[in-house]
C-alpha cells in the first residue's frame, strides 16, 4: 500500500486553506435571472413591490441600482438588512442584478390621490426636487431615482433618513431636504406615490 | 388525512372541472400540444412559486398545480393572529391569480404517485401525467415522539403549526384563559419548520397577555439548548415583557416525553408541568405524501440533488420546501420560495436539453417581538461540492444594539415581506 505522498498532503492542505478566500468570480457564473429572482420575495415579482416600505426596483436606472447595491455592500449606504445580503455577491453579480431589474418595466403603485393629503406637495416638489427629479419625479439617472409611482412608505423613510443625516447620497440631496418638516415629507411622499 | 366524503368528492371534482374550464388558454393548448407537462403538488410557499416561475419562463410548458384546499392560509404572520394583531382572513389567499396566468389549478387530493409510469392519481379519480413532477408537501408530525399525543388530541392541545383551524383553536383558548394562568409552548427538536417561530409566538402572546391578562406567564419547554435569533429574542422579551416569558432548555429539563391531555400535564425528563393552555409543537418530518411516495429517507426528510431539487430516490420528481434536505438553508417560507425558483429553472433547462444552471439561493426571515420591534435573519447561499452552503461573511441577524428607528423599520419590513412574498406567489 503506497504511503500518502507528503507533497500531495501539503497540496490538499493548501487547497483547503485557500477555499474560503477564493474570489466569488472564480465560481460558476450565475445568470441574471437566477440571481435577481431571489430578490422578488421581498421586492415583488420582477421588482414591482406590493408595498409599502419595500421599494419597487424593477425599471430603475441601471447606474442607480448598481451604485446603491454596491454602497449597501461596502456599508457606505447604511441599511437594516440589505448590507448583510449584498455581502454574498461579487461585483459582476451585483452588476447582473442591476441589469436585470433595470430591464424590467416600471410598475407604479395603484394608490390614488387622496384629497387634502398633500395639497402643498406640488409646490414643494417644484421648489426643492424638480431640478434633479424632473418631469414630476418621473425622470431618472444614476443619481436620481424615479419617485413617481414609488411607495410613500419608502420615500418617506428615505427622505427622513437623509434629512437626519443617517443616509444621504448624493450629499446635495441633504441640502434640499434639510428644511422639510415631517408633515412636508409625508405630503411629498404621498404625492409621488399617487403619480403614474 | 385523505378521507373523502361523497360531498367533498363532488365538490372537488366540480371545482377541478371549473378550474380547468376557467383556464384562459385552454383553446391555445388544445391547438398546440405542450412542449412538456409539469405537475406541481402543493400550493404553498414552495409549490405556488415553482408553478408561477415555470409558467413565466416557459409558457410552452403545460403547468398543472394540484392543491387540496380552495384557499391557502399562510403560516408566516399567523403568530400575529395569536397576538390579536390580525385575523386569519388577512392570511388567506386563493388561486385565481395563478389560473389567470394560464396554470391549470386543480383542487384535488393526491392519493398516489407512480414514479415508474410518471403519473399522479387524485382522490377525484383524475389521473395527471407528467414529464417532471414537483412535490412541495410541507411538514407532517411525528406523533409517536411524545407519548399520549395524537392528531385527535391536537384538537384540544393545538400545535397551530399549520395556520387555519389550529390557529383559531389556540387563539380561543388563550382568550378563555384566566388572568394569572400559565401558557406552555413545547418547542420541537431540529430540524423543524420556521426555526424562530416558537420564540416569536411567545412574544406575540406576551403582547396580548400584557394588555389583557398581565399576571399570566409563558413558559417555553424546549427540546433544544439553543435557538434561532436567541440573544435578540431574549433581550426583546425582557425589554417588553419583563419576566413574563421563561425559557427552559433541553438540558434544564425542557424535553417533554409524554402528555396527559385530560389534566393538561406535560411530563418532562426531570419534572411535570401543569398548564392552563398548552401549545405542543410536535416533532416534524416531511409531509405525508413524501412519506407514502417513498421520497423520504430514514431521517424522515427528502434527500435531493441540491442543484436541481430532483429527488435522490426517484428520477424526474423534485422535492422543494420544508420537506427537502437543503444543506444550510432553514425550513422557512423564503427558503421554499427561493428553492421553487431554482427548481423551476433546472426543470426548464432539462426540458430544453440543457444542463442545470448555477443556482443562487436566499433566505430572509423576520420576527415581530413587539408592535415597533422587528428583527431579522438573512442567509445567502451557493452550491459547493453538491451541497448548499452559506456564503461566508454574508447574512446573519440584526445587530443587538439596533436603534428604535431600525427596529421599527424592521417591523414594517416584516409586514412588507409578507405582502411581497404572497404577491410573488399568488398574483
Amino acid at each position: 500500500m503506497p504511503r500518502p505522498s507528503w507533497s500531495r498532503a501539503l497540496c490538499v492542505g493548501l487547497l483547503i486553506g485557500m477555499l474560503p478566500t477564493l474570489p466569488i468570480h472564480a465560481q460558476e457564473i450565475r445568470s441574471e435571472s437566477m440571481l435577481a429572482n431571489t430578490c422578488a420575495g421581498c421586492h415583488g415579482t420582477l421588482g414591482a413591490s406590493a408595498g409599502e416600505v419595500m421599494p419597487t426596483i424593477g425599471g430603475m436606472d441601471k447606474g442607480y441600482l448598481l451604485a446603491v447595491l454596491t454602497d449597501y455592500k461596502t456599508g457606505r449606504r447604511p441599511s437594516t438588512i440589505m448590507g448583510r445580503i449584498m455581502q454574498g455577491y461579487g461585483d459582476q453579480e451585483i452588476s447582473a442584478i442591476a441589469s436585470f431589474y433595470a430591464a424590467q418595466p416600471w410598475v407604479s403603485t395603484d394608490r390614488v390621490a387622496v384629497a387634502n393629503q398633500f395639497a402643498e406637495a406640488p409646490a414643494l416638489h417644484e421648489r426643492y426636487c424638480e431640478s434633479c427629479h424632473q418631469d414630476g419625479g418621473r425622470s431618472q439617472d444614476k443619481e436620481s431615482p424615479r419617485m413617481a409611482g414609488q411607495w410613500a412608505g419608502y420615500l418617506q423613510y428615505a427622505m427622513q433618513a437623509c434629512r437626519d443625516g443617517e443616509r444621504c447620497h448624493p450629499r446635495k440631496m441633504r441640502n434640499r431636504v434639510a428644511d422639510l418638516s415631517d408633515a412636508e415629507i409625508a405630503a411629498l411622499a404621498h404625492f409621488y406615490e399617487s403619480q403614474k | 388525512m385523505n378521507t373523502l366524503t361523497r360531498r367533498t368528492f363532488l365538490q372537488s371534482s366540480l371545482l377541478s372541472t371549473a378550474a380547468v374550464l376557467g383556464g384562459p388558454s385552454l383553446a391555445v393548448r388544445a391547438a398546440t400540444p405542450p412542449k412538456a407537462r409539469v405537475v406541481v403538488i402543493g400550493g404553498g410557499y414552495g409549490g405556488a412559486i415553482a408553478a408561477k416561475y415555470l409558467q413565466m419562463s416557459a409558457p410552452d410548458i403545460r403547468v398543472t398545480l394540484i392543491e387540496k384546499d380552495s384557499a391557502y392560509v399562510s403560516c408566516p404572520l399567523s403568530n400575529e393572529v395569536l397576538g390579536g394583531e390580525r385575523d386569519l382572513a388577512s392570511l388567506t389567499f386563493d388561486y385565481r391569480g395563478l389560473t389567470r396566468r394560464g396554470i391549470a389549478v386543480m383542487q384535488d387530493t393526491v392519493v398516489e404517485i407512480d414514479p415508474a409510469q410518471h403519473f399522479v392519481k387524485g382522490a377525484s379519480a383524475n389521473r395527471y401525467n407528467y414529464d417532471k413532477l414537483i412535490v412541495s408537501p410541507g411538514v407532517d408530525y411525528d406523533w409517536a415522539a411524545i407519548e399520549g399525543m395524537s392528531e385527535a388530541v391536537a384538537e384540544r392541545i393545538p400545535h397551530a403549526w399549520k395556520a387555519g383551524k389550529q390557529t383559531d383553536i389556540l387563539r380561543r383558548q388563550l382568550q378563555a384563559m384566566d388572568d394569572g394562568g400559565v401558557f406552555y409552548i413545547v418547542a420541537p427538536p431540529n430540524p423543524f419548520r420556521c426555526p424562530p417561530g416558537p420564540y416569536e409566538r411567545a412574544a406575540q402572546v406576551a403582547h396580548y397577555f400584557s394588555t389583557h391578562k398581565p399576571k399570566s406567564k409563558i413558559v417555553i419547554l424546549d427540546a433544544k439548548d439553543a435557538f434561532s435569533k436567541q440573544a435578540l429574542f431574549q433581550a426583546g422579551w425582557q425589554e417588553h415583557y419583563g419576566d413574563m416569558i421563561e425559557w427552559v432548555s433541553g438540558a434544564e429539563g425542557g424535553i417533554i416525553e409524554a402528555i396527559d391531555p385530560e389534566t393538561r400535564t406535560l411530563i418532562g425528563s426531570f419534572e411535570e408541568f401543569q398548564g392552563d393552555v398548552i401549545n405542543l409543537i410536535p416533532h416534524q418530518k416531511a409531509g405525508a405524501l413524501a412519506q407514502t411516495a417513498g421520497l423520504a429517507n430514514e431521517s424522515g426528510w427528502c434527500p435531493v440533488d441540491q442543484r436541481t431539487f430532483e429527488s435522490s430516490i426517484h428520477k424526474d420528481i423534485h422535492v422543494i420546501g420544508d420537506a427537502c434536505i437543503a444543506g444550510a438553508m432553514p425550513k422557512s417560507g423564503y427558503s421554499a420560495n427561493s428553492q421553487g425558483k431554482v427548481c423551476a429553472a433546472a426543470i426548464v433547462a432539462a426540458i430544453n436539453g440543457e444542463g442545470a444552471p448555477a443556482p443562487s439561493y436566499v433566505n430572509t426571515c423576520y420576527s415581530i417581538i413587539a408592535p415597533e420591534h422587528g428583527i431579522s435573519v438573512a442567509g445567502v447561499y451557493r452550491l459547493e461540492n453538491g451541497r448548499i452552503v452559506d456564503i461566508p461573511g454574508a447574512g446573519g441577524v440584526s445587530p443587538a444594539d439596533a436603534d428604535a428607528r431600525t427596529r421599527a423599520l424592521e417591523q414594517q419590513f416584516a409586514l412588507d415581506w409578507f405582502r411581497n412574498i404572497t404577491s410573488d406567489m399568488f398574483t
